[in-house]
């Protein structure tokens, strides 16, 4: 299998900080209002807390983008080298078709460019040999960049629940599930 | 991806499809094999080509850049939005063109086929796997039935009197069907996965979905139905019912994005 | 929006057609229908955004911030701008990444709502902001303090309120600054952690604590009444790699908090009962005879007085009734965290934000202690440490003018960064008064009272305890001061507001209370607009002050911020972290040498008798009980316990003013358990109003079985543009300790109550 970069979210170590995705921030100055990367708290029918287990996503660089398949204008390319799929500012003409149809919500509206943008995997920073700046920032570790032509975490999943399941688009995204610690509540609140 | 009227799709599409409609409604007008064209055929056809150019200008409103729009035809290998594009420009050439040409029964038919098929093309674009309730044939019978009610609707207004009956009947047809779909669509939708149910449910709680369904749909039915002319005042309340239910159809979709850290 | 249409969605999910919802999508929809498009018409815009470009010029920076993890910082700066922030690699303990606030800094430093320069409010509270040149500011501001000494003969009417808005060392010029003009008053005490650190102060002589780093070599951690995966989030791989390790993790905490999300044990304890849980579990480790016999005999004093107290007061029943845990849980827990080898408790600092806090912190520390795991690599009672704030205080240390006049009588510790010692027999010294109740003290003190208050690193009213009772006593003063960054809630009630630096823009150096890494401050950009630091403020005042009265301050009248780190420095704190001089942190943090990651390996302690003393003398001598024992809480004044703690998105009154925090958190909640909640008929997402004896909070509710159906919940923190604040429900209670080392009592911020009501 050829090289694909993705992002591993380990949300059994992922606390939910917003690190990563304030990294994001910091690193392209977005803006107010356009986010790359969002932190999900996952609802409780999913995780039976509230707010405690969190998936943060950015792009899933799929297989067969829906972006780029949707896009008139051509502005998005899928890295040959690493699977890294780009958006090319200058060649977008704002017409919002890519944030309809990601099913991810990846792409975002700017409405100061008044053009789409998404998370571009930080190329300029992986060509310079810099991880990502989301990843670099975890605190815990929980996010990393993984090619999955390599990647073996045998308890690693592709749709887990409350991430919406795509099979033709293979975002390439893994995933581990959080764990529950057992409680210990007085008797009259079990 | 945050809900937005797209006040300009839902103009364009609404007034591409009343282009459509329209000489959707002229063929069938015109179809029996000794009808001569219409005495004010020309002028007909070459407002049903001035709305569908209006409806395109008002589509480049939608754009960031709009005077990039030229490159919206550059990916017919995969998307159908560069078909779309590339189909309403030959549609608007086609209805110039029967225009200008003394509207012949060839360029007429052809050109009405070309509508019906830049109507699946719009169709396409609009129900992409991120919209769960519309990822299927919905959006294309949507617009479909819109373009037959408000072609019909507004023909009334200057078709001649032999084919007024012809006119309320297809007028009849189409909103009974448009009940049906725009009623039972959002019921089957309750049933579906909880973005298609959170859909089913946005459309029922929406006031502009009923006033599509009643002032745009149901009134206008029964209103025929009683009198037995399409009234002067109609084809307004069909155009404003309708336009409700196009917002309603960008606005209330929900998005898959909404429900990222739920059950899907 | 979207937010909005996801509530809206909730909520048509709860009452399908419901007429709430179909007027809610009539005024939705109708307020949406009005604005057409025109983009066609709209000019072109700037692109706001940036990408890594390489050829950065770096800089060591430390984040000021009064955090556990005090970041080492690595800034990336082009053409004289800040472009972005990353953590520094070389520090295990920031390990490269900052947390959200560390990486919102660079839209802080250059925030259009950052103030620009001297400004002048024309009357208090009304926004009407006229710009003043520092020459002006210094001007008024002196002439007001040396009317002041005129009226007075001292200067004790002028007070300092400042508290831990920014560290880094130099920061202390502004206690310097009060110094140098003479005897002043001064708000003491630290609403922070006082009362545990007395208390382990009595215990053990000092406040120290494990390295952070050797926490992997814990085999039972409990985290009590701390959560560090929102406070401490570079301490979680920590606490991960011991659960690797096969370590156990228990979380004691109210509160089904994130940490209590991540261990393999959450224990529900009732609010403010953690005393009662601990002796608990040392009553069975006695029974059971589990503890230390050989430690406690040749380490500590008191604790067959301990041992009697426990079999006379203590029952693991009693315990379970007070605290609410099952009696079976507790003999459990006490056993596994006593045959651990070794097992530590990280004690937070909202464990002692009670009236008991400090008899809490001795017992815990006593649990430590008796199961000997005090002075082990990966044990110990783990609180904070000062150890490696060794520095000069070269920009604190300033004198009085020659003719000063003060306070008559000994003074205490002027806070717990005050190093000096209580003094006795002095002639004059300052004034001290609670920090903690800094409103009544504003109301009551004479003679003279309160006239002028100078703010820095502090946002009182934000954060100070009962807020209407603060608007009451800034209406006694005369002037009001505020250094500061941002139009907040204290510069709204001052009179003039200088505009401050961040430490991108000023030299600095920054040690940590938890880890033990230093780290270099580097001024990485020019001070934006006409901002200033805290000590170049106060060069400033003193060259206006000796211009209209010669030797009336002796502050130096120039100051350069790298000079002034450098001189913090002393051979001791150098050779601490195996450094001959400050300029090597310029090539990265450096780590303390520490012979042992556990502070009392020796078995030494600091303590008079020079053991762990489970019964301390000093303790009785300062008013409380010698021996460890338990001690009743607050009782409830309202029907509902209120917590107030830290949110993650924010420290204390920073960061969360933002607009790209905002865009992750936009306003504040107050969370209440269904129950609860449905015994009032609120529902989810409901405007509620929340009130008690102190005054009333509105906002929206959010339902979760996360917090005890007797408790509400609400984070602290200050939002741009809205009126929340959770100190109007707050009152000044002061908690038991705290005097003996920061020179006022402790306050009881958990021991708050309350009601709630549909708004």
């Amino acid at each position: 299998m050829k090289k694909q970069l993705g992002f591993y979210v380990d949300a059994k170590r992922c606390i939910g900080c917003f690190a990563c995705a304030m990294a994001c921030k910091n690193q392209y100055h977005q803006a107010s209002g356009v986010v790359w990367r969002q932190v999900y708290p996952l609802k409780e029918e999913i995780y039976p807390h509230h707010e405690r287990a969190f998936y943060s996503l950015s792009c899933n660089h799929c297989e067969h983008p829906v972006c780029m398949e949707v896009c008139p204008a051509s502005a998005y390319t899928k890295r040959e080298q690493d699977g890294v799929v780009m958006h090319h500012q200058e060649r977008c003409i704002g017409c919002g078709n890519c944030v309809r149809s990601c099913p991810y919500g990846a792409p975002r509206f700017n409405p100061v460019t008044e053009r789409a943008e998404k998370c571009s995997l930080c190329w300029q920073r992986l060509d310079a040999g810099i991880d990502p700046a989301c990843v670099k920032s975890c605190p815990t570790n929980a996010l990393r960049l993984i090619n999955l032509a390599t990647f073996n975490e045998p308890n690693a999943v592709q749709f887990p629940p409350g991430y919406p399941h795509m099979s033709r688009l293979n975002p390439s995204t893994r995933f581990r599930q959080p764990e529950l610690p057992k409680i210990i509540k007085p008797e009259d609140q079990q | 991806m945050i809900p937005s009227m797209e006040l300009p799709l839902v103009f364009f599409t609404l007034l591409s499809q009343l282009a459509i409609g329209l000489t959707l409604l002229y063929a069938l007008r015109t179809a029996g094999p000794s009808v001569q064209p219409e005495a004010s055929a020309k002028t007909q056809w070459f407002v049903f080509a001035g709305i569908l150019a209006f409806s395109l200008i008002v589509s480049l409103t939608h754009l960031g850049h709009p005077l990039l729009a030229p490159r919206a035809v550059l990916n017919l290998s995969t998307a159908w939005l560069s078909w779309e594009i590339l189909i309403f420009i030959l549609l608007f050439a086609l209805m110039a063109a029967t225009a200008y040409l003394g509207v012949t029964r060839r360029f007429v038919w052809l050109t009405a086929a070309t509508g019906f098929v830049a109507l699946f093309v719009q169709g396409m674009v609009y129900s992409p796997s991120s919209f769960p309730a519309i990822h299927n044939v919905l959006p294309f019978a949507f617009f479909l039935v819109t373009a037959v009610i408000l072609g019909a609707g507004t023909s009334a207004w200057f078709a001649p009197q032999d084919t007024q009956p012809l006119l309320r009947w297809i007028l009849v047809g189409a909103l009974s069907a448009g009940l049906l779909l725009f009623l039972v669509a959002p019921c089957v939708w309750l049933s579906g996965g909880i973005v298609m149910r959170l859909t089913g449910l946005a459309y029922l709680a929406s006031p502009l979905y009923w006033a599509h369904i009643v002032l745009g749909l149901a009134v206008p039915l029964a209103v025929i139905l009683v009198s037995r002319r399409i009234p002067s005042w109609l084809p307004i309340l069909l155009l404003a019912g309708a336009l409700c239910g196009r917002v309603v159809f960008y606005l209330d979709t929900i998005h898959t994005g909404v429900n990222i850290g739920g059950l899907q | 929006m979207s937010k909005i249409t996801k509530q809206e969605i909730e909520r048509i999910l709860e009452n399908p057609v419901s007429r709430r919802s179909f007027l809610g999508g009539l005024l939705a929809t109708g307020a949406l229908v009005i604005l057409p498009s025109c983009r066609l018409l709209r000019p072109g815009t700037v692109d706001t955004g940036q990408v890594w470009e390489g050829g950065y010029q770096t800089f060591r920076n430390a984040c000021s911030r009064n955090c556990y993890d005090t970041c080492s910082i690595v800034s990336y700066v082009k053409n004289g701008v800040l472009k972005f922030v990353e953590g520094a690699p070389e520090s295990s303990f920031t390990a490269g990444g900052l947390c959200v606030k560390g990486n919102s800094y660079v839209r802080r430093v250059y925030s259009p709502d950052r103030i620009k320069y001297p400004m002048e409010q024309q009357g208090r509270g009304t926004g009407k902001w006229k710009r003043l040149s520092w020459d002006e500011a210094m001007d008024k501001i002196a002439r007001k303090i040396l009317e002041i000494k005129a009226r007075d003969g001292s200067l004790l009417g002028l007070a300092l309120s400042k508290y831990s808005g920014s560290f880094g060392i130099t920061h202390y010029g502004v206690e310097g600054m009060m110094s140098s003009l003479g005897y002043t008053t001064r708000l003491v005490g630290t609403p922070c952690w006082p009362a545990g650190m007395d208390a382990q102060n009595f215990d053990m002589g000092n406040m120290l604590c494990n390295d952070p780093e050797d926490l992997p070599l814990a085999r039972y951690m409990i985290v009590w009444g701390a959560n560090p995966a929102w406070c401490s989030v570079h301490s979680m791989k920590f606490l991960y790699a011991a659960q690797e390790a096969g370590a156990k993790l228990v979380v004691v905490d109210p509160v089904f908090t994130q940490t209590a999300a991540k261990s393999d044990e959450y224990v529900q304890v009732r609010t403010g009962e953690d005393g009662a849980l601990a002796l608990g579990m040392c009553r069975h480790i006695l029974d059971r005879s589990l503890y230390d016999k050989e430690w406690v005999t040749a380490h500590s004093i008191g604790f067959d007085e301990f041992a009697a107290y426990l079999r006379e007061h203590v029952t693991i029943e009693w315990a379970a009734q007070k605290s609410g845990v099952p009696a079976s849980h507790i003999a459990a827990i006490a056993e596994e965290f006593a045959q651990a080898r070794p097992a530590t408790i990280w004690i937070g600092y909202g464990m002692q934000r009670h009236v008991n806090g400090g008899a809490s912190v001795r017992i815990l520390d006593a649990l430590v202690a008796m199961t000997g795991n005090i002075g082990k690599p990966g044990g110990g009672a783990r609180y904070a440490q000062m150890q490696t704030w060794g520095f000069n205080y070269h920009a604190k240390n300033q004198k009085q003018p020659e003719s000063s006049k003060g306070w008559i009588g000994a003074s205490g510790p002027k806070g717990e960064f005050d190093f000096s010692g209580v003094k006795e027999n002095v002639k004059y010294a300052d004034r001290t008064i609670n920090i903690n109740k800094t409103a009544q003290e504003i109301l009551d003190t004479k003679d003279p009272q309160v006239r002028m208050l100078w703010v820095a690193c502090k946002n009182i009213l934000s954060q100070d305890f009962d807020r209407p009772k603060m608007l009451k006593a800034f209406n006694k003063l005369e002037m009001v001061v505020v250094a500061d960054q941002f139009f907040n809630q204290t510069v709204e009630q001052a009179d003039i507001v200088l505009p401050v630096t961040t430490f991108f823009e000023e030299w600095n150096v920054n040690a940590s209370y938890w880890h033990y890494w230093l780290s270099l401050n580097e001024q990485a950009v020019k001070p934006l607009h006409e901002a200033k630091s805290d000590i170049e403020i106060a060069a400033a005042l003193s060259k206006r002050m000796n211009e209209l009265a010669p030797g009336s301050c002796t502050f130096p009248t120039t100051v350069d911020t790298k000079d002034w780190t450098a001189q913090e420095f002393n051979k001791k704190e150098l050779d601490l972290f195996g450094i001959s001089s400050w300029e090597e942190l310029r090539k990265g943090p450096v780590k303390a040498k520490l012979t042992s990651s556990a502070p009392w390996s020796d078995g030494v302690f600091a303590t008079p008798s020079k053991k762990y003393e489970f019964h301390s003398d000093l303790c009785a001598k300062n008013g409380h009980d010698a021996l460890v024992m338990y001690k009743e809480g607050r009782p409830a004044y309202d029907k509902l316990r209120l917590l107030t703690p830290h949110s993650k998105f924010g420290i204390n009154s920073q960061f969360q003013n933002l607009d790209w925090m905002a865009d992750f958190n936009s306003e504040p909640y107050v969370y209440i358990h269904p129950r609860t909640a449905a015994l009032r008929g609120i529902g989810h997402g409901d405007a509620v109003r929340v009130f008690n004896k102190v005054g009333e909070v509105r906002l929206a509710a959010q339902l979760t079985a996360d917090v005890p159906p007797d408790t509400l919940l609400m984070y602290e923190g200050w939002y741009k543009g809205l009126a929340f604040n959770c100190q109007n429900l707050v009152d000044d209670l002061s908690s038991d300790m705290g005097s003996f080392k920061t020179g006022a009592p402790g306050v009881a911020i958990h021991d708050q109550f309350a009601d709630v009501v549909r708004a």
